[in-house]
C-alpha cells in the first residue's frame, strides 16, 4: 500500500459546530495524527472556497487520502467525492466524520463535544488510510415505468411520462381509474366539473 | 382519464394489484393479478346492455358510498375507463345460486365469461411510482357528530355524491326523507386537529366544505351554517372564495361542535356549540349536517409500504426522503410518491407533486444507465468452502452458487449490508470499504483516550 498522505479537514459550519466543539484544537490534534499532511479549519468547507482549498491541496502537497469533518454524510458526501475526484483522486479515498449531527448539535458541554469530535476525527483519519481506490458500475434502465394507482396523481404521472415517449403500466385495484376525484361533484375554487 | 385510456404508451391494468416486487432501480421485476372481471375485454363494447338486464340490484358502497345501487354487472360511472363491466361475484345471481345468465344471453358480442380466472403478469420496469391514495376517516369514532345515528347526517364523500347530477337524485340535494333542506350544518375538522384521532390537518377540507356550503346555499336557498375552528383557505384564490362565500350569506361560526342530536320528535338536528368569537353558548336546529370528516392513510398502507420498501411517517403517510428538498423520492431509489399517499393533498397541488414524480422517471430513463455504490461484498474463491450458509441471509437474494459450488455476488442486486461477510465462517467475503482492518482501525480510533 502507497504511503497514506492525508488532508484533513475540519468545517465550523458557520456556528452550527464551533458553538460547542473547540475546532481549532481539533484541527492542532488532527495535525499530528499519523500520514496527516495538512489539517485545515474552515468556515464552510462546503462552500466553493471549501471545496477549491482541497482540491489544491490535493495537487499540490501530494495528497492521496481526504477527510471532512462536518455534518451528515447524507448532505454532503456527494459534493465532496466529487470536489476530490475532479482534482484527481479516487472518490473513494475519503471519509468523511459527521461532527455537526452526531455532536455540535446533540451536546451542549464544550469539552465533551471537543472530546468526542477528536475521537470521530482521529477514527476516520485512522480509516481513510486502509481504503482503496474503487470505481462507481453503471447499471442500465428498463425504460418503462409502472404507477400503482389511477387517481390523479397516477393519471397525471402516467400521462408525464408517457408523453415523454416511455412505456407505462398504470395498476389501478378498482374497475375504473378516476380515484376519488371521480366522485366529486364540482372542484374548487373554479366550480368546474371534476371528470 | 380518457387521455389515458387513448394513450399508446399505457397500458392500463385496472381490477388489477401489485404482488411482488424485487429488483432495484433500473431493473424491477414485478408481479401483478388482473382479477377476472367476468367479461371478455377485449370483445365488449361497452354498449351497456348486460347492466341494463341485470336483475341484481346492490347497495353501492364504493363508488356510490352506499348514497346509491348498481347492479351486479355494472360500470362504477358512466365515463369509466375502461368502459367495460366488472361481475361483482359476491352479489351475482349465477354465482350465487347457479342460475340467470341474462347478461350472457343479451350480450350481443358474446363477452360474458363466467368461467374467467384472474391472470398473473410479470412485468420488468426501470421505475415505480406509488400514487395509492388516501381513504375517508370513519366519523363513527367519535360519538359526539352522530354519525349512523340519522340518515341527515352525512361525510363530505356522501354530500359529493348526493350534489353531483350522475348521482343517486341526479344533484338534488334531498334529505334522507326526500325534502329540500330548510338549514344545512357543515362541520370542519371531524377527526382532523383532534388528538383522539388524528393530529394533522387534513388540509383540503375547508376548502372543500367551503365549496359544499355554496353548493347546498345556491341549489336549495337553505340556510347555511359553517362551524370552523381555523380557516385554512391558503392557495391561490382559496381566500377569495371564502370571501365570496361570506358575502354570498352563509353564516361562519367559529367553534367545533360538542354534540350533533337528533330530536326524537321534531327529527331535527341540534347542534349544541361555543360560538368562540362572541364567547356564547348557542343550538342550532337544521335539517341535515355534513361532516368534513379527516383524511388517513389506505387502510394497508403497511402492507404497500413493505411491498415497495417504502419508509412512513408516525401517523401512517408514506415518508418522502429527506423532506423539502427531495419531496417525491423514497428510501428506494427508482421507487417515487405522487399525491396523497404522501400527504393530504389537494388537486392543484397533486398535480404538481405528480408531475415532479413523473419528471424524476423520466430523467432516470433519459440517463439510461443508473450509477450504482462500489461499496459491495467480494468472494474470494480461495477461500470459500461452499458451505452455502451466506445465501440465506442475504436480505437482497444477491448471492448464489457459482463454479464449484462457491458463493457468487451479483454486484448489481448487493447492497453492502455485510450480513453475508458476518455469517461466512471461513471469512471468505469481503464488504468493500469494510474490510476488517477499516472497521478495527476505526475501532482503535475511537476508544484510544484522547490526550
Amino acid at each position: 500500500m502507497e504511503e497514506p498522505r492525508i488532508g484533513v479537514y475540519i468545517c465550523e459550519c458557520g456556528v452550527n459546530i464551533s458553538a460547542t466543539v473547540d475546532v481549532p484544537g481539533v484541527v492542532e490534534m488532527a495535525s499530528d495524527l499519523p500520514g496527516v499532511v495538512i489539517a485545515r479549519l474552515h468556515k464552510y468547507a462546503c462552500s466553493e472556497d471549501g471545496q477549491v482549498t482541497i482540491q489544491n491541496d490535493i495537487r499540490e502537497l501530494g495528497l492521496n487520502r481526504v477527510v471532512v469533518a462536518s455534518c451528515t454524510p447524507r448532505m454532503h458526501e456527494p459534493t465532496f467525492r466529487r470536489a476530490v475526484a475532479d482534482a484527481g483522486l479516487n472518490p473513494y479515498l475519503f471519509e468523511m466524520a459527521n461532527i455537526r449531527e452526531h455532536v455540535s448539535w446533540v451536546v451542549r458541554d464544550t469539552e465533551a463535544g471537543t472530546d468526542k469530535a477528536k475521537r470521530l476525527v482521529r477514527s476516520a483519519v485512522a480509516r481513510v488510510a486502509f481504503h482503496s481506490p474503487l470505481e462507481a458500475r453503471q447499471e442500465p434502465v428498463t425504460q418503462a415505468a409502472l404507477v400503482v394507482g389511477g387517481g390523479i396523481a397516477g393519471i397525471q404521472a402516467a400521462l408525464g411520462i408517457a408523453d415523454s415517449g416511455y412505456q407505462v403500466y398504470l395498476v389501478e385495484r378498482e374497475p375504473s381509474i378516476g380515484g376519488h376525484m371521480a366522485q366529486l361533484d364540482k372542484t374548487f375554487p373554479t366550480l368546474d366539473c371534476s371528470i | 382519464m380518457m387521455d389515458v385510456g387513448r394513450h399508446p404508451n399505457i397500458t392500463l391494468l385496472t381490477y388489477s394489484e401489485v404482488e411482488e416486487v424485487s429488483g432495484y432501480v433500473g431493473s424491477f421485476s414485478v408481479r401483478i393479478r388482473k382479477r377476472a372481471r367476468s367479461v371478455d375485454e377485449d370483445l365488449c363494447t361497452g354498449c351497456g346492455l348486460c347492466q341494463e338486464k341485470c336483475p341484481r340490484r346492490v347497495v353501492d358502497t364504493a363508488f356510490e358510498e352506499g348514497m346509491g345501487k348498481r347492479k351486479a354487472i355494472y360500470r362504477s360511472f358512466s365515463q369509466a375507463v375502461p368502459n367495460i363491466p366488472v361481475i361483482d361475484r359476491e352479489n351475482c345471481l349465477y354465482y350465487l345460486r347457479g342460475r340467470c345468465k341474462l347478461c350472457e344471453k343479451y350480450c350481443p358480442t358474446g363477452a360474458i365469461r363466467f368461467d374467467q380466472e384472474d391472470t398473473i403478469l410479470d412485468l420488468d420496469v426501470g421505475a415505480i411510482v406509488v400514487a395509492t391514495g388516501f381513504q375517508m376517516w370513519d366519523p363513527t369514532q367519535l360519538e359526539e357528530y352522530g354519525y349512523g345515528t340519522s340518515p341527515n347526517i352525512i361525510t363530505g364523500m356522501e354530500f359529493e355524491r348526493l350534489s353531483n347530477s350522475s348521482g343517486p337524485t341526479e344533484g338534488e340535494i334531498l334529505t334522507a326523507e326526500g325534502e329540500v333542506p330548510e338549514s344545512v350544518a357543515i362541520i370542519h375538522c371531524v377527526g382532523s386537529r383532534d388528538e383522539r384521532a388524528h393530529e394533522y390537518c387534513s388540509r383540503f377540507c375547508c376548502m372543500v366544505a367551503l365549496k359544499q356550503a355554496h353548493l347546498v346555499h345556491d341549489k336549495t336557498g337553505a340556510e347555511v351554517y359553517d362551524f370552523y375552528i381555523d380557516m385554512r383557505t391558503f392557495g391561490k384564490a382559496y381566500e377569495e372564495f371564502y370571501g365570496r362565500m361570506r358575502r354570498e350569506g352563509i353564516h361562519f361560526i367559529q367553534g367545533r361542535p360538542a354534540q350533533v342530536a337528533e330530536d326524537p320528535v321534531t327529527k331535527k338536528l341540534h347542534i349544541e356549540v361555543e360560538d368562540v368569537l362572541l364567547g356564547k353558548w348557542m343550538e342550532i336546529p337544521v335539517d341535515m349536517v355534513v361532516l368534513a370528516n379527516a383524511v388517513e392513510p389506505q387502510h394497508d398502507s403497511g402492507r404497500i409500504a413493505a411491498l415497495f420498501g417504502l419508509g412512513r411517517t408516525p401517523d401512517g403517510w408514506f415518508a418522502e426522503a429527506p423532506p423539502k428538498l427531495r419531496p417525491v423520492e423514497t428510501s428506494t431509489a427508482g421507487v417515487l410518491l405522487a399525491g396523497s399517499c404522501q400527504a393530504p393533498r389537494d388537486v392543484p397541488d397533486t398535480v404538481a407533486h405528480a408531475g415532479a414524480a413523473a419528471l424524476e422517471v423520466v430523467r432516470l430513463f433519459n440517463q439510461g444507465v443508473v450509477t450504482v455504490s462500489p461499496t459491495v461484498a467480494v468472494v474470494d474463491a480461495s477461500q470459500c468452502v461452499g458451505c452455502g450458509e451466506c445465501i440465506p441471509v442475504c436480505p437482497y437474494t444477491a448471492i448464489a452458487r457459482g463454479p464449484e459450488e462457491k458463493a457468487q455476488i451479483n454486484a448489481a442486486l448487493c447492497m453492502g449490508c455485510g450480513t453475508c461477510v458476518a455469517a461466512c465462517p471461513s471469512g471468505a467475503i469481503t464488504a468493500l470499504q469494510f474490510t476488517d482492518e477499516e472497521i478495527v482501525a476505526q475501532i482503535d480510533g475511537l476508544l484510544a483516550p484522547v490526550v
